[in-house]
């Protein structure tokens, strides 16, 4: 294949999706946005800084771990891409880094962004503080009520966390309020979006800041294998961490991409999060995109356990590539992904986020797909320190 | 299609100010809101209905709950478009409908082909103008098309934040007139007229003066607004959030909720025409 760096083109598309389907009163700012990236994107300086900055806070290169036992549980050669281990706890950072630094280039002096699981504002609240930039971060009540700790992180950072009350008070309303806010407040702030989603240059601007991660795997892999893994596996929310670790393999068909999508309490009732799966295509949040929506084409309500993966889209990038057949689409359901967050914390002392252990679930559901001497590169996005709250829901703590 | 669009027969009989009240189709509920717009109808020059979308990210809480409180009495794009039919069974006036994209490109397996059942619908059902709040002019090609076709006027939002590249393009392919959005930020009630306004409406007034009339909205919700909107420049006023602040403040008092509505869109049209 020949798809590196081809994509967007000028209007920000990947085929038919992506796109800048934004209120007009924005568009001059994004319009900036992509002048700004494009000029610093290709700066000595500018990636030498980003670079330190992951390297010397952040604390990369992430490990890339082989597993033994849980690769004898498998049966197959299992890496860990060790996102977990992210100052954060999360791939987050590496956006938040090198946006915030693209922000602060372009004389922004306040950062606002969404947030679902609370990982991206937790992130977005250290870059905020690291650059001293004061920051906003939307987020639904209900994503509050379950991710109370990194609410809890956000505010000692000292960002102010704004409760939305609006539409279904998760993710997808998080970022109405946070564009709102941004649309009434350009001139001070930068919108530090999340994830590859909203209109170009998002989708762009956040995949090449995520790229590190495949980078990296590529390096490492070559390290300690001799050879190019046979699959890759990352779940998707809005699917930073999956583009982040699959862009550089993309183009060695060799490798399979595989994305897991949170399948809530299972793909025949109305509580997931299935968008590519079984989506339509659509416009929400500035991109034409997989879609869960309704005949009207009115978003529907989503449901995952974890909150990162809770959304009604997905990246324009990802839609692409499915339609390419390029990337393979997978899901994992709630009660998968628990049975996978525990054993993976139990055979190798790692505690995954629910967003991660969605990857782990797929393999664990599809370990007959890989022979004894396949490599597997699992991205463990984030740690599951943040999800205690649910878990605790899920699972028998008393003591005897 | 040959036949007239009333928009552009409005603005060919003289160049009077003019005033654009905003409902969205079904708030309250379907039966009060046809009855809402027969009570304006008689003091604007053009209806504006908003066709609700679940994400309107240009939209102020006002007109999100307004959507909310749609969708909750079972309102959906069918019936909105049933319901203007109605509209349109008793009024000649021009009616824009306002919506985002998504709206517009459900049912068929194209976007191309889908923007044509649209299109063909809202004709069908009496619309004369649209006005989508997500399509900016660098994705409009399909939409100006099936308007084309259809006779009916795309029209665009032009910020205080548009460049002048930006305002040149869109005076190219813009139709019916401009919707000025007044400040930078959502729809919602503030309590002044900006500079800002003033200052982008005598901005953009300098390049569309032979092209197309400028209606400013966002904002407004006084008779004093108005007039200061109109003594700036602008060809018309478009009022939505004060409107619909109406309808919620009486949802228990349906009589004063029409009786509000009368005075106050009696009022603006009086401020408007004061100045003709
Ligand atoms: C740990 C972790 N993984 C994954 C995600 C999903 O986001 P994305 O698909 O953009 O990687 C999140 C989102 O909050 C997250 O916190």
């Amino acid at each position: 294949m020949d798809y590196i760096d081809k994509y967007p083109d000028e209007l920000g598309k990947f085929g038919e999706f992506g796109g800048m389907f934004a209120p007009e009163i924005l568009m001059p700012a994004l319009n900036e946005l992509t002048e700004a990236f494009n000029r610093y994107i290709h700066d000595e300086n500018f990636i030498e800084e980003f670079e330190r900055i992951l390297r010397f806070y952040s604390g990369r290169p992430t490990p890339l771990y082989y597993a033994e036992r849980y690769s004898d549980f498998i049966g197959c050669k299992v890496y860990l891409k060790r996102e977990d281990l992210n100052h954060g706890g999360a791939h987050k950072i590496n956006n938040v880094m090198g946006q915030a630094l693209l922000a602060k280039k372009m004389g922004k002096k306040k950062l606002v962004a969404e947030t679902g699981a609370g990982q991206h504002g937790f992130a977005t609240a250290i870059a905020g503080a690291y650059f001293g930039m004061p920051t906003k971060v939307f987020m639904g009540e209900i994503d509050i009520e379950r991710q109370a700790y990194n609410v809890y992180r956000m505010q000692i950072l000292g960002a102010e966390v704004i409760p939305v009350k609006s539409g279904s008070r998760t993710l997808k309303d998080a970022v109405n309020e946070g564009l709102r806010f941004w649309i009434a407040n350009l001139k001070e702030y930068h919108y530090l979006m999340g994830s590859v989603v909203g209109p170009h240059p998002y989708p762009l601007i956040v995949r090449e800041f995520q790229r590190i991660i495949g980078k990296e795997m590529k390096v490492q892999i070559l390290e300690l294998e001799g050879k190019p893994p046979d699959a890759i596996i990352a779940c998707i929310g809005g699917g930073s961490n999956a583009i982040g670790a699959f862009y550089d393999f993309i183009d060695n068909s060799n490798v399979q991409l595989i994305g897991v999508e949170a399948a809530g309490e299972g793909r025949d009732t109305n509580k997931h999060s299935i968008a590519l799966g079984l989506g339509r295509r659509g416009v929400l949040h500035g991109a034409m995109q997989y879609l869960l929506q309704n005949e009207y084409g009115n978003i529907i309500e989503t449901h995952s356990i974890s909150a990162g993966l809770d959304y009604p889209g997905v990246g324009p990038e990802h839609c692409y590539l499915h339609q390419l057949n390029r990337l393979v689409v997978g899901e994992a359901t709630d009660n998968e992904t628990l049975e996978a967050f525990k054993n993976l914390s139990k055979l190798e002392g790692i505690i995954p986020a629910l967003e991660s252990s969605h990857a782990l679930a797929y393999l664990e559901k599809n370990k007959d797909m890989f022979k004894k001497d396949d490599i597997v590169i699992i991205n463990l996005s984030g740690s599951g320190s943040k999800d205690l709250d649910i878990i605790k829901k899920h699972m028998e703590f008393s003591i005897k | 299609m040959t036949d007239s669009n009333r928009i552009l027969e409005l603005f060919k009989n003289n160049n009077e100010r003019r005033f654009m009240p905003f409902l969205v189709a079904g708030d309250p509920n379907m039966d009060q809101f046809i009855k809402l717009a027969k009570i304006i109808e008689p003091y604007a020059d053009i209806l504006e209905i908003g066709i609700p979308f679940s994400d309107p990210i240009a939209d102020g809480p006002t007109i999100q709950e307004a959507n909310v409180r749609a969708f909750n009495a079972g309102v959906n794009t069918k019936t909105a478009l049933k319901a203007i039919k109605t509209i349109r069974s008793e009024t000649e006036k021009p009616i824009v409908v306002l919506t985002y994209y998504n709206i517009l490109i459900q049912g068929a397996d194209t976007i191309e082909a889908s923007l044509d059942i649209t299109f063909k619908n809202l004709k069908e059902n009496g619309v004369d103008g649209i006005v989508i709040g997500d399509l900016p002019i660098e994705e409009a090609d399909l939409t100006l098309k099936a308007c084309e076709k259809y006779n009916i006027c795309l029209i665009f939002l032009v910020a205080p934040s548009t460049t002048e590249e930006r305002l040149d393009k869109i005076l190219k392919v813009g139709k019916g007139f401009i919707y000025l959005i007044a400040i930078m930020g959502v729809t919602g009630i503030r309590d002044t007229v900006a500079q800002i306004t003033k200052d982008t409406i005598k901005r953009i007034k300098l390049k569309t003066e032979k092209v197309l009339p400028v209606f400013v909205g966002f904002g407004i919700s006084k008779p004093e607004h108005a007039n200061a909107i109109i003594d700036a420049g602008a060809n018309g006023i478009i009022i939505g959030s004060a409107i619909v602040n109406i309808v919620k403040k009486n949802l228990n008092d349906h009589k004063k909720m029409e009786l509000e509505m009368k005075d106050f869109v009696s009022s603006i049209m009086n401020a408007i025409r004061r100045v003709n």
